[in-house]
């Protein structure tokens, strides 16, 4: 029958406690870069899909579908396993020497995010009045202008709800990386049970250290989106769950 | 490094059978696992969202309590409960595609429940009203007047929901599930062409993905020219 | 909310519990009592680790390790007095231990090196092969052991024997750590890591099974001893005895040596000859009848 005797403390034992520290660092850092490469793609690629150019338009939608299509975990395994061959030998072995798989996670997590931020932004970018880019253009801006100083800014704060989801959704689905060696959070999790035997404890710890951040992240952007809202729009509410 | 399309040709049944319809020694298979998901998950997500809705607290502050945790955790994280801490916790014996049906369920009603919510909010009050007033009870009114309405409004996100559900399910690879992503791995443990075979199920996951999406767009358009016809319709009656 | 929908909601959400929960067979009993009721023996075992357990050319799950489970299967068969159906059920270092102890499956038969941490966890049956961890590194490579592989990128499994190891003895190997052997090999074909550390067996059974075997080579005395056992639930000594009597049966009427040849002889799959002490130790095993 079922027997455990809980024991904490091995969460914070040394060197389980630092594990789980490193683990979170890790976390914070692969989600932060892949989150600066989402957003630069999905804004590029979102713009590139409300524009009157039709090759344009193509382009960008054949990216968000293909990257926005297929599976995360099967990016991983292409962005580490499978892409870095085609690299000229010289990079290949600088990339091997300074932490590919820590790279080839934030590119995977970076390209298939940014094509779901691209999403979310062009659904911003078409819901700021027509009116703006023409205005934009009538001053004697030309269509990148318009994009890159008015029309991306203003659809950016208004996306910050539904941007939010999309980034806590980035910061969970970096657990991915630990398939392709990273020793993120759930990594470390996985780590402290098998040197320890502890998997209860151990898991428990994971989940609710996600659940810290997340609640985090979601506070601080809900105080983000009031800081920077345009006055005059509506702004939509955003609890942790917004 | 040159491509070496033939190790697709060599091992496509095996890819297919196998990894993706699940026909073959191991069980698994991708459609096997999230066709089921699909139903049992968006079952479970209606019962979520009356829940979530309910005026008692003994349905709704539970409801709420689960689609928050599961909102706030990775889906693999779920994974690894229902792999190793349930059976560890209640003592009890669970075959992999079980895990692996019970923690997409798990995870993913959390998320349809919510959308699922929203359709029925996105109902206007009176609606509600005026059919009650026709002593239709809740259930009768939650049956034939709320949900059919709410099922329209909310088949857009319900769809993409479905289509997150699809990939996600290449995650029960990491329990040994074999599913496409699995069989990829297995052959690519012999093969070594991982550049070939990765981009391969890619394109495998993007076709029924994107079959998915692009089925979801056009009924989303042709709701959407019904309910043109249905608003004039109205003013005109309203009119006349 | 009426009491009618109170209801329907209860009854909604309590039907699709047990349905879930259906699939769940209670499990609080000794293994050849669960075996004899549900009418399965689950066996876990490797996907990537020839020759002890892996899947072949044509897609059939195989090994060393799985034979001698067919044993153990044949034997309970025969004690039961009924046909039990035979399942494989895929196992990891990191996961073989839960997945043993919550009763997911009965057996662990495949690279499981006997240690005395695993087994305040876990019953081993008598060791049934005996190997040591060593470097797999492409030809040319200048890793010929732990002292050359300072500063290098050495790929492990997690929760292995071989991590742990290298990791409290050896601090300057910088290790890269993955869930299961496939990702790990897969590291070392691609580049990504400049050395493999698993048990020597495990490597010829990777190098022979390599498109190319000629690319690789095991390198480095020994760095451990690894006793290979197999692996069952704490506490249960009617299981234990079956699993221990059916091995020295084996090693006792040549059927152990027979397919030792098949998997590990000059012909087999994976050739790596069984030396004279390692037969020794394995006879000295044998408790008389």
């Amino acid at each position: 029958m079922f027997r455990y005797d809980f024991d904490w403390s091995v969460l914070w034992q040394p060197p389980y406690g630092e594990w789980l520290l490193q683990g979170i660092l890790t976390t914070l850092e692969i989600s932060a870069l892949a989150w600066v490469i989402a957003l630069v793609l999905g804004c590029v690629a979102g713009a590139m899909r409300t524009v009157p150019s039709a090759v344009t338009r193509t382009i960008g939608a054949a990216y968000v579908e293909f990257f926005k299509n297929v599976p995360l975990l099967v990016w991983m395994f292409f962005w580490y396993f499978g892409a870095p061959q085609f690299l000229p030998l010289a990079v290949q072995d600088w990339l091997n020497r300074h932490g590919v798989a820590f790279v080839a996670a934030v590119v995977a997590l970076g390209i298939y995010h940014g094509a779901r931020f691209a999403e979310v932004i062009r659904a911003g970018i078409q819901s700021v009045p027509q009116g703006q880019f023409e205005a934009a253009l009538s001053t004697g801006l030309g269509v990148a202008e318009a994009y890159r100083l008015i029309l991306i800014p203003i659809a950016l704060r208004l996306i910050i709800p539904p941007g939010t989801n999309e980034t806590l959704n980035l910061l969970k689905n970096s657990s991915l990386a630990l398939t392709i060696s990273v020793a993120e959070i759930t990594f470390q999790t996985r780590q402290i049970e098998a040197y320890t035997a502890r998997g209860f404890e151990a898991i428990t710890a994971g989940t609710l250290i996600y659940l810290v951040l997340c609640l985090v992240l979601a506070g601080v952007m809900s105080r983000v989106e009031k800081a920077v809202a345009i006055p005059g729009l509506i702004v939509r509410g955003s609890g942790p769950e917004g | 490094m040159a491509l070496d399309l033939s190790v697709i040709w060599r091992n496509l049944p095996f890819l297919i059978e196998q990894g993706l319809l699940g026909i073959g020694a191991f069980g698994g298979g991708t459609l096997a696992l999230a066709v089921p998901t699909i139903v049992l998950a968006t079952i479970v997500g209606v019962f979520v969202a009356l829940a979530r809705l309910s005026r008692l607290a003994v349905f709704r502050v539970p409801a709420t309590a689960y689609v928050q945790l599961i909102r706030g955790v990775p889906l693999v994280m779920v994974v690894f409960w229902f792999w190793i801490f349930i059976p560890i916790a209640a003592g009890v014996t669970i075959p992999t595609y079980s895990v692996a049906l019970v923690a997409f369920v798990t995870f993913e009603a959390a998320y349809i429940g919510e959308i699922i919510r929203a359709g029925i909010q996105s109902v206007p009050r009176g609606q509600v009203e005026a059919a009650r007033a026709t002593a239709l009870g809740y259930r009768d009114t939650m049956r034939f007047v709320v949900l059919p309405q709410a099922f329209r409004n909310m088949l857009p996100s319900l769809v993409t929901q479905f289509v997150i559900l699809f990939k996600d399910t290449s995650l029960a690879s990491i329990i040994g599930y074999m599913d496409l992503t699995k069989a990829a791995q297995t052959v690519n443990n012999r093969e070594f062409r991982p550049f070939e075979l990765y981009l391969f199920i890619a394109v495998v996951y993007f076709v029924f993905a994107y079959g998915l999406s692009l089925s979801a767009r056009r009924l989303e358009r042709r709701m959407a020219a019904g309910r043109r016809t249905l608003a004039t319709a109205a003013f005109r009656s309203a009119g006349a | 909310m009426s009491r009618r929908v109170t209801r329907t909601v209860a009854a909604g959400l309590g039907a699709v519990v047990l349905l879930l929960a259906g699939a769940l067979p209670a499990f609080a009993q000794a293994t050849l009592e669960k075996i004899n009721q549900s009418g399965t023996f689950v066996v876990g075992t490797r996907t990537g680790s020839p020759p002890f357990g892996f899947i072949d050319r044509n897609q059939n799950w195989v090994g060393f390790g799985v034979d001698l489970a067919r044993l153990v299967h044949a034997a309970i068969e025969k004690r039961l007095g009924k046909t039990i159906k035979f399942e494989l059920k895929e196992t990891t270092p990191a996961t073989r231990i839960p997945l043993i102890t919550s009763g997911q499956v009965d057996l662990i038969a495949e690279t499981m090196t006997i240690t005395r941490s695993r087994m305040e966890q876990v019953d081993f049956g008598p060791v049934y092969f005996v190997t040591g961890a060593q470097f797999l590194v492409k030809k040319g490579s200048p890793i010929t052991g732990v002292k050359s592989a300072a500063g290098k990128r050495v790929a492990v499994q997690q929760g292995s024997t071989n991590e742990r190891i290298l990791r409290e003895q050896y601090p300057n190997i910088q290790l890269v750590v993955f869930p299961d052997q496939p990702a790990a090999f897969a590291a070392l074909v691609q580049g990504r890591v400049d050395a493999y550390v698993n048990d020597g067996v495990q490597l010829a059974g990777l190098k022979a099974k390599a498109p190319n075997p000629g690319d690789w080579v095991i390198t480095g005395e020994p760095i451990s001893y690894e006793p290979y056992g197999l692996a069952m639930r704490e506490n249960d000594s009617d299981f234990r005895d079956l699993v221990a009597f059916t091995l020295m049966e084996a090693i006792e009427n040549g059927e152990y040596r027979k397919l030792y040849e098949k998997w590990m002889g000059e012909k087999g799959d994976v050739p790596y000859p069984l030396s004279e002490t390692a037969e020794t130790f394995l006879r000295m095993q044998v408790m008389p009848r």
